[in-house]
């Protein structure tokens, strides 16, 4: 390293010193407003609440039994009465299980599709037919294919995370811009060379972008197809919830999912900025 | 071909041009035809031309006149329809490391820093180097241009012009006999561009002027500037050479200095007089 002249030296620590003010005053912002929405929400709750004369339990009272069912997330006594920390656990492990297996076979599917138009031709109309469905309606046939009923939920969740996945693969791959494929050529790359060097960076991030998504909509999913199927999940415990007559944990339980679904939109979108580049 | 039974070693890399003919580039009656919905369509018909070795030729003409497509005749992206070409002697059917290719839009690779991309290219072109010998010239060619200091950029990060100068160390490292330049300071400003063309003749003085290069351009000073001969073409489609003008003024030539020239202005009159049909515009009356 080349020592710096004292001024320039200053000059850069001065620089940094700024920016890093400013970062940490948006990021005091930033949590500033975000309290300020969830201020209107609770006050919001809090009104519904009082014109429904109790029907619909107000923040207060929602916080007291949630408060009780996260103070003991993990018990089990059986089948039909687990801690809500067991039942999220069972949801998320379902999710990475399908997703997982989605990903495995969209992300190959995607580049073939993507790299040959005769595939495309073929599949194409195959999967225009199969996107639109519910994931939902494959739950009978999972259902008869496995005879279980958790695997059946993995295997909705499977359904519904092949096709942001391999649309967006097929996409990033069919739209290598000519440039860079006349570098590969101009040059001589190798086969493997233009797969590892230009097709794969130029796609990592339509391919993330498709994961996103398929987390996103795996994540709505999974509640109706475990409100459909029973006995597990966070989708049954809002279901038992209902059937038990308690709002509160119904509340509870939608906060729950709606974290857990932030935080994987989240980290998704982080892995996805640490795969784009600038142009 | 005989290239191919033994490994070359480095200095036969970079004599692989001596022995050869003197003409570096032929191109022999070629036309290229393209294939369009309304049907063929001829971008350049029946062009010859010659360059000799060490030559500096630059493809003058409006856009669209397939100066770029003869030049990638040349560079063998585009295989013409009738006639061939031949590079340093040899048919050409393909891209081949005895040509460089800089792209109009510098083309880099934008996940790869400024080393890798230029290590990608060496390490496809120059099979036969091992790692370090590899690393060694990507290094040398880096601080050729200046560009050592930010090589762990990426291209994202840096200006147009170091863009280019990258996309032209790209295309020197792989030591090629003959150089082609696709436009390559179009989208640069004018200081840039200038500084560009002084570079770009440092690295071919460098190499003792061995070196042809081609360039296309739209640009008539940077063409006299830069050249011994401008080709300048007809426009498309069916586009043919429509002059050969010779610069004939000594080098090193001076920026600043070479404007004045009585030769350079007499050059320039002259393109221009053939790339411009009018060269005011006409009467507001006459034009109604």
């Amino acid at each position: 390293m080349n020592v710096r002249p004292v001024a320039e030296r200053r000059q850069v620590l001065f620089t940094f010193k700024i920016l890093y003010m400013k970062n940490i005053s948006s990021n005091l912002l930033s949590i500033v407003y975000f309290l300020c929405g969830i201020g209107v929400l609770l006050l919001f709750w809090e009104v519904s609440s009082r014109l429904s004369d109790g029907e619909l339990p107000g923040p207060i009272p929602t916080w007291e039994v949630f408060y009780e069912l996260l103070k003991d997330p993990f018990y089990d006594f059986g089948p039909n009465d687990k801690g809500i920390g067991l039942l999220l656990w069972g949801s998320i492990v379902r999710v990475a299980y399908g997703f997982l297996l989605g990903t495995l076979v969209a992300v190959p599917l995607g580049i073939l599709l993507g790299a040959s138009k005769i595939a495309m031709n073929i599949l194409n109309p195959v999967v225009q037919i199969l996107k639109p469905v519910s994931p939902l309606a494959w739950f009978p046939i999972g259902l008869a294919v496995f005879q279980s009923a958790p695997s059946a939920t993995v295997f909705i969740i499977f359904i519904t995370s092949l096709w942001p996945t391999l649309i967006n693969t097929a996409f990033g791959v069919s739209t290598v811009p000519q440039d860079h494929k006349n570098v590969a050529k101009a040059f001589g790359f190798s086969k493997f060379k233009y797969v590892v060097k230009i097709l794969f960076p130029y796609s990592l991030p339509h391919i993330f972008t498709g994961l996103r998504l398929s987390i996103g909509v795996a994540w709505l999913v999974i509640v109706a197809g475990e409100m459909l199927s029973g006995g597990m999940g966070i989708g049954f415990f809002i279901w038992d919830s209902w059937n038990a007559g308690s709002m509160e944990k119904i509340i509870g339980g939608i906060l729950i999912i709606g974290i857990i679904g932030l935080l994987l939109d989240k980290g998704f979108s982080l892995l996805q900025k640490s795969f784009s580049y600038e142009k | 071909m005989k290239n191919n039974i033994e490994a070359p070693t480095l200095e036969m890399y970079i004599k692989q041009d001596l022995g050869l003919t003197q003409n570096s580039i032929e191109i022999n009656n070629v036309t290229v035809s393209f294939k369009t919905p309304k049907g063929k369509f001829d971008a350049v018909k029946d062009i010859s031309l010659t360059i000799r070795k060490g030559e500096i030729v630059s493809i003058i003409g409006h856009s669209g006149c397939g100066k770029s497509t003869l030049m990638n005749t040349i560079s063998g992206m585009v295989k013409p329809s009738q006639g061939e070409v031949l590079a340093n002697g040899k048919r050409v059917t393909g891209p081949g490391p005895d040509r460089g290719l800089v792209f109009q839009n510098y083309s880099l690779l934008p996940w790869l820093t400024v080393y890798q991309n230029i290590y990608e290219a060496v390490d496809s072109v120059l099979k036969y180097f091992n790692k370090s010998e590899k690393k060694t010239l990507v290094k040398d060619t880096l601080k050729m241009v200046n560009l050592y200091e930010h090589k762990d950029k990426l291209p994202g990060q840096l200006s147009g012009g170091m863009k280019q100068r990258v996309a032209i160390a790209r295309a020197f490292a792989i030591n090629p006999s003959i150089l082609l330049l696709d436009e390559p300071f179009g989208a640069l400003d004018a200081l840039t561009k200038s500084s560009m063309h002084i570079e770009l003749l440092k690295l071919w003085n460098l190499d003792n002027r061995n070196k042809t290069i081609v360039m296309v351009t739209h640009d008539i000073e940077e063409a006299i500037f830069l050249s011994d001969r401008i080709v300048v073409m007809n426009n498309g489609p069916a586009a043919t050479i429509k002059a050969i003008v010779d610069v004939p003024l000594l080098r090193p030539r001076h920026k600043k200095e070479i404007v004045h020239d009585p030769e350079y202005m007499k050059i320039h009159d002259q393109l221009l007089g053939m790339l411009m049909d009018k060269l005011s515009i006409a009467d507001i009356k006459s034009s109604i």
